[in-house]
């Protein structure tokens, strides 16, 4: 089992007005297999979450345990697909997949097996010696997700990895990463600002407060896969975070005027 | 092949026709301007306002340059400059892209010896060559160390200031895809550190040209810039202009068959300038 447990974890930036929350006493668990949602208005401190986890940062206070250990810096049973696609442009498809298999020492013949398996997954087979930079956004992003299954890590951290992609691009990395959860039941960390994307996808899905790095409501999602992102539940569900992130940004507005006067 | 996609492809050709026109007509004006330019000289030359001895004609300089390829001495001097050139640059190539790459890395290091290296480089490296001359004499290895100092500073901190400038993304991307130790500045650093240690090679040979020039100017031993020299000395100035063209020619020269082959592999590679 692969658990994730965040505790007391606490992580403050010196800002221009003073010091500024990532987290403040963060708790949070997260089971083998689940797939977590964070949401919250923009600075709230969703990517200092998953930065800790990763191992990026460390936390002032508070530990990050996995599996009950304590965590000191990253390691190979994480896997973090970042926002921008990260993939090395000196090399070309199929080289950017298996990089981390050669790291890891394995053998240049299941390396070539693994990756030409991992190409056809992400539906990539005609673009294996492809330079990155030949790539659409929506490709690129498919072979950043093919080099972190290539890793098999126990838990995938993702950093708003979809943002950036259009419409139709995005529907298919969703019912792709969708595919890849159900198969191989990995636990998955998904940032994101899209509300909509968070219901599309999670088991669960956790609203941060404005200011203060703070945890607002969970919300449980238990509707039946594969779900869309037009499915009227999802809809329902979404709009009543997007009602509560919307309360919550106007309050932390409204404080903020109160400081001011 | 249906009809539209045939339609295609013959847009396809045409355009592949007139970037090629294009290539050409770039080559064309070029060539044309430069036979203006030898035209006006000729033109200059003989209307006789300056004295010759000061103002060659281009007929002289080219026999100059006939008569050196002839009799050997030319592609001695060519032989002899290129051999102390080779030797100091690939010197501070060897030198400068490790010793960059450990700059942008290592902070204490950065802060001591990088610091060191950016004085050095506001030193002209002729001044070292009383220095080195002292030290070993009126040898090539004084002439080696001259190329080195003058090239050696711009080589190191050019991939330093490269290494520094590798997004952040990718430092993380290679932490957490295992490489560490020798393995990330082997597969990582080095490679993504690529455009910058073409700059700075670049920039480390007109360095390192410079500098042989300057230290032949001053040392009479042998070389390209001995013989300019020798052709002031003996009033020879075909001669000098001579020595002026090829050290131009070389330069170019290098800059098309060397770098513009890095340049085009890094082109292929990051899509336009190594910035991604």
């Amino acid at each position: 089992m692969t658990s994730v447990e965040l505790k007391n974890v606490s992580r403050v930036y010196l800002g221009q007005s003073g010091p500024v929350y990532g987290l403040s006493a963060f708790d949070l668990r997260i089971k083998e297999g689940e797939f977590v949602c964070i949401v919250g208005p923009s600075g709230c401190g969703k990517t200092t979450l998953l930065n800790i986890v990763a191992g990026f940062e460390p936390p002032d206070l508070g530990d990050v345990l996995i599996d009950g250990e304590k965590i000191t810096g990253p390691g190979t049973n994480r896997f973090v697909m970042f926002q921008e696609h990260a993939l090395f442009p000196w090399l070309n498809v199929s080289q950017n997949i298996m990089f981390g298999l050669k790291m890891a020492g394995i053998q240049k013949r299941e390396r070539k097996e693994r990756t030409a398996a991992l190409l056809r997954t992400v539906n990539l087979s005609d673009f294996s010696t492809a330079w990155i930079h030949e790539l659409s956004g929506g490709m690129k992003q498919r072979v950043a997700l093919a080099r972190a299954l290539i890793m098999d890590p126990e838990i995938l951290l993702m950093d708003e990895p979809f943002a950036a992609l259009d419409s139709q691009t995005r529907d298919m990395l969703h019912e792709e990463v969708e595919l890849v959860w159900q198969r191989t039941k990995k636990t998955i960390l998904f940032v994101t600002h899209n509300v909509r994307e968070a219901v599309r996808l999670g088991t669960r899905v956790i609203l941060m407060t404005a200011k203060g790095g703070k945890i607002l409501r969970e919300y449980p999602i238990d509707l039946p896969r594969n779900r869309f992102l037009e499915d009227v539940e999802v809809v329902k569900i979404a709009s009543q975070i997007r009602d509560d992130l919307r309360q919550e940004v106007l309050r932390a507005s409204m404080e903020e005027g109160y400081h001011v006067d | 092949m249906s009809i539209e996609l045939e339609e295609q492809s013959d847009i396809a050709k045409v355009r592949f026709l007139a970037q090629g026109y294009h290539a050409w007509r770039g080559r064309a004006a070029r060539l044309g301007f430069f036979i203006l330019l030898i035209a006006l000289w000729q033109i200059a030359a003989s209307l006789e306002i300056w004295n010759e001895v000061i103002f060659p004609h281009p007929k002289e300089v080219a026999d100059a340059i006939v008569l050196g390829m002839r009799d050997g001495t030319l592609p001695l001097a060519i032989e002899a400059s290129m051999k102390r050139l080779c030797m100091g640059y690939g010197i501070s190539l060897l030198i400068g892209i490790p010793l960059g790459l450990l700059l942008g890395r290592k902070r204490l290091l950065d802060d001591t010896v990088g610091s060191l290296a950016v004085g050095l480089q506001a030193l002209p490296s002729i001044c070292w060559l009383p220095m080195a001359v002292l030290w070993f004499g009126l040898s090539e290895t004084a002439m080696q160390f001259v190329i080195i100092m003058g090239s050696l500073m711009s080589i190191t901190l050019s991939v330093r200031d490269g290494v520094k400038t590798i997004p952040t993304l990718y430092l993380r991307a290679a932490g957490i895809l295992g490489a560490t130790g020798w393995r990330f500045y082997w597969y990582v650093l080095l490679p993504a550190s690529l455009p910058a240690i073409i700059t700075g090679a670049k920039l480390g040979w007109s360095f390192a040209w410079r500098s042989l020039m300057a230290a032949e100017l001053l040392y009479v031993t042998s070389g390209i810039g001995s013989t300019l020299m020798m052709g002031r000395e003996l009033h020879d100035m075909a001669l000098v202009v001579a020595a002026m063209i090829l050290i131009i020619t070389i330069g170019l020269l290098t800059d098309r068959l060397i770098f513009r082959f890095g340049e085009s592999f890094i082109h292929r590679r990051w899509g336009f300038d190594g910035r991604d």
